[in-house]
């Protein structure tokens, strides 16, 4: 890493880097398939149109190949999202207004990285809807996902998508299980519409992540925007009820993203999605939540991120994103210690949390992304493989770093 | 010796937490490097500092130095300055510890955190010639002073062939800037013949001692961390480095330890002879620890034990280096034994 440009790196060391033939912006579905043949499969939901995703063979780490790519049908929609259990890859769609199609997710066999063929399409539209954002399939039974659904008339237009289950154990006909959504988000609730917050901060009240682990598999872990954080019982799965929700805006600005729990330590990692360039909704931080109580999960410290008054001039977004989300998959690495996220132009981050009070940072890896339109890295997302190799996306042109840790 | 284990609350441990924080990959975790070179003023110090910046290994090095002058900065290497702080070229800074060390490395690491300053990898220290680099040790052993960012790597001492044997038989700084050295530098050996001052440093210490010429020496000799301070290989049952009162010796251990005796008998030995406890280094097999826990004290302050993910060789054994100024190894044996003879199992 040459030392002349605004790269920095401590604490890990770049194994390689793909900028992914010209199509190097990645969205938030990153997700490994090992293949039947011993390979590695690294599947790439893009952030926006025209590619839908890409699959990189990160066998050799040294030497990422991209082996597939698909193209989205319409280039008003965009994937953002995906995961992969076994043999099965299914694909977020969303529509940039509601009423468009496609929208809903789509299953693919990958049992042949090089040739994933559809097996389904589930339809999220709507007249109201813009279909699926995030969907979360570790168990290879039910997607968690956040999604519009064409009978959901939200009382604002920001709210259209909302917590929904749906049973994939028969890939080909993927069938509801339940849905639930804030009260007030839907026209003729019971009860009032959520407040929104003001001017450009109106982000919406809907889910973002929806995560659900076998160590409590009757929960689901849910950022919801300016809603918050809100776990949901989900033990009547046709009849998810609320657990808990802890709303930190105002005073912050919302957009709360991912909730990941650390069972055995009874701590929740919470991210907030920056969405505005240079430092607007600063700030955006990975906060670490006291959840011994669980319908009373409690803020006890915050990840230290760098200076905003340096990072938010350096270009485009500096705030938290995405966690390493500790996927109960096989071929992925899991820890209770170690916090690691995204920043976008704060680069790739972790923190050590052995003592989660004081959160102390560990390794960050900010790369120079030449090109970049906003003229500096927009590092979006992180896998981390069982071989310990961490795997972080750039949201614009920078394409695929592989980084191994280094403390 | 207080309480040094890290600050892991109950709350939170999780069952799986060890009393020592999570365990590391290597005793400096994630904190940044720091080599301390050492030495009587015209040794050669900023000689091999400079060697070091100017090749690969030393790239995205921060350099502490008392007088930028010493350093040899030119105008071609200068980049752009702020009041204490100089960009080198490789990625490295020079930084002016013009009052307080601590303040200095403060500023640094701040800087480096919000891209101020390259993001350096490691920090090389350059004393100034009469420096007791005892303090400077104890510098990054607590966690209030500069423990949490920083990890002391090495101790480096250069000694030059035509003056060191009259430094060290004059002043006392001299003798133990070589007797708590890691490692040992000789310098200007084309100068003047070594073998009297290499007789007087072997008198003082074990430590390895490697010439460099013109500044050239293997990076790694400079900014490598070995777990184990050198000792002597015991004679005769007498593994003591007799010279001016200063001895090191080794003890080891063949069972782990149980930490609460251990911890207490370091710490009635710092109350007492504190002083005289230059510095103890080693990796301690505690009971019920996975990993080796490294242990490393200088007189009366010690670092924060740290647990190793893995043993770094086939040796299981506990093994804890000494030096110090007139305790003996019986001693340390005897009361390690004493203390944990009377320290009480702990209540369940």
């Amino acid at each position: 890493m040459p030392a002349t440009d605004n790269s920095m790196i401590w604490n890990f060391k770049l194994v390689s880097h793909n900028s992914l033939d010209g199509f190097g912006g990645i969205g938030e579905g990153m997700s490994m398939q090992l293949a039947k043949d011993g390979r590695r499969i690294l599947w790439l939901a893009h952030e926006s149109a025209p590619k839908n995703f890409t699959a990189v063979d990160v066998t050799d780490p040294k030497n990422p190949k991209i082996v597939a790519r698909r193209e989205l049908p319409e280039s008003h929609m965009r994937s953002n999202s995906l995961e992969t259990v076994g043999d099965i890859l299914a694909v977020a769609y969303q529509t940039k207004e509601p009423g468009l199609k496609p929208a809903g997710f789509e299953l693919f066999d990958i049992s042949t990285p090089e040739n994933p063929k559809s097996i389904s399409f589930f339809d999220c539209s709507g007249p109201e809807s813009r279909g699926v954002h995030q969907l979360w399939f570790t168990d290879g039974k039910t997607i968690h996902m956040s999604a519009g659904a064409a009978d959901f008339r939200p009382s604002h237009p920001k709210d259209d998508q909302i917590y929904r289950a749906i049973d994939v154990s028969s890939p080909a006909k993927p069938t509801e299980l339940g849905r639930w959504w804030l009260p007030g988000q839907q026209v003729g609730d019971n009860e009032a519409p959520p407040k929104r917050h003001p001017g450009a901060n109106d982000s919406g009240f809907r889910p973002h992540n929806t995560n659900v682990y076998p160590e409590r598999p009757d929960r689901v872990y849910m950022g919801y925007l300016d809603g918050g954080m809100i776990v949901l019982d989900i033990a009547d799965q046709a009849h998810p009820k609320m657990v808990s929700r802890w709303d930190y805006h105002p005073p912050n600005v919302g957009f709360t993203h991912t909730v990941v729990p650390f069972f055995d330590r009874d701590l929740l990692i919470v991210s907030d999605e920056c969405t505005r360039n240079d430092g607007a909704d600063w700030p955006k931080l990975v906060w670490i939540v006291d959840n011994r109580a669980e319908e009373n999960p409690v803020p006890i410290a915050t990840c230290p991120m760098p200076p905003v008054e340096s990072f938010s001039r350096r270009g485009g977004r500096f705030g938290a994103h995405n966690l390493w989300e500790n996927l109960p998959k096989e071929g992925c690495w899991k820890s209770d210690r170690i916090v690691f996220g995204t920043f976008f132009n704060g680069g790739l981050r972790a923190f050590d949390l052995d003592n989660p009070y004081q959160p102390k940072e560990a390794a960050y890896f900010v790369p120079e992304v030449p090109g970049a339109p906003t003229g500096a890295c927009q590092l979006n997302d992180v896998f981390i493989d069982d071989r310990g190799l961490v795997f972080t996306v750039d949201r614009h042109v920078g394409g695929l770093y592989v980084l191994e840790m280094d403390f | 010796m207080s309480d040094t284990r890290a600050p892991v609350s109950e709350l939170f441990a999780g069952a799986n937490a060890s009393p020592f924080g999570r365990a590391q990959r290597r005793p400096r975790g994630a904190r940044i490097p720091v080599s301390i070179v050492t030495g009587f003023l015209g040794a050669g110090k900023t000689t091999l500092i400079r060697a070091l910046l100017d090749s690969p290994e030393g790239a995205n090095t921060a350099v502490v130095v008392n007088e930028y002058g010493e350093i040899g900065i030119d105008n071609a290497l200068l980049r752009a300055s702020s009041d204490a702080t100089v960009l080198l070229g490789n990625g490295c800074v020079c930084c002016l510890a013009r009052s307080d060390l601590q303040e200095t490395l403060r500023t640094l690491f701040a800087d480096r955190a919000r891209g101020a300053v390259p993001s350096f990898e490691r920090v090389v220290i350059e004393t100034s010639g009469l420096a007791d680099p005892g303090p400077l040790l104890q510098t990054f052993a607590s966690d209030r002073a500069l423990g949490e960012e920083f990890h002391l790597q090495a101790l480096v001492t250069v000694i030059d062939a035509p003056n060191g044997a009259r430094n060290l038989a004059s002043a006392p700084e001299a003798r133990e800037q070589v007797a708590l050295a890691d490692r040992i530098i000789l310098t200007k050996t084309d100068l003047a013949d070594p073998a009297e001052l290499i007789a007087q440093l072997q008198a003082l210490t074990a430590a390895p001692a490697e010439r460099a010429v013109n500044g050239a020496i293997d990076p790694a000799y400079l900014l490598d961390e070995r777990l184990d301070l050198p000792v002597r290989v015991p004679e005769h049952d007498h593994a003591h480095a007799h010279s001016h009162d200063i001895e090191s010796f080794i003890v080891t251990f063949d069972r782990p330890l149980r930490w609460p005796a251990f911890e207490q008998a370091m710490t009635v030995l710092t109350a007492l002879r504190g002083a005289d406890l230059l510095r103890v280094k080693g990796i301690v097999a505690v009971e019920g620890v996975k990993g080796p826990v490294v242990v490393h004290a200088v007189q009366h302050t010690a670092h924060r034990p740290i647990e190793l993910q893995t043993w770094p060789d086939d040796d299981g054994r506990s093994r804890l280096v000494f030096i110090t100024r007139g305790i003996g190894r019986a001693e340390i044996e005897n009361l390690l034994s004493a203390v944990a003879a009377i320290v009480k199992e702990p209540t369940q």
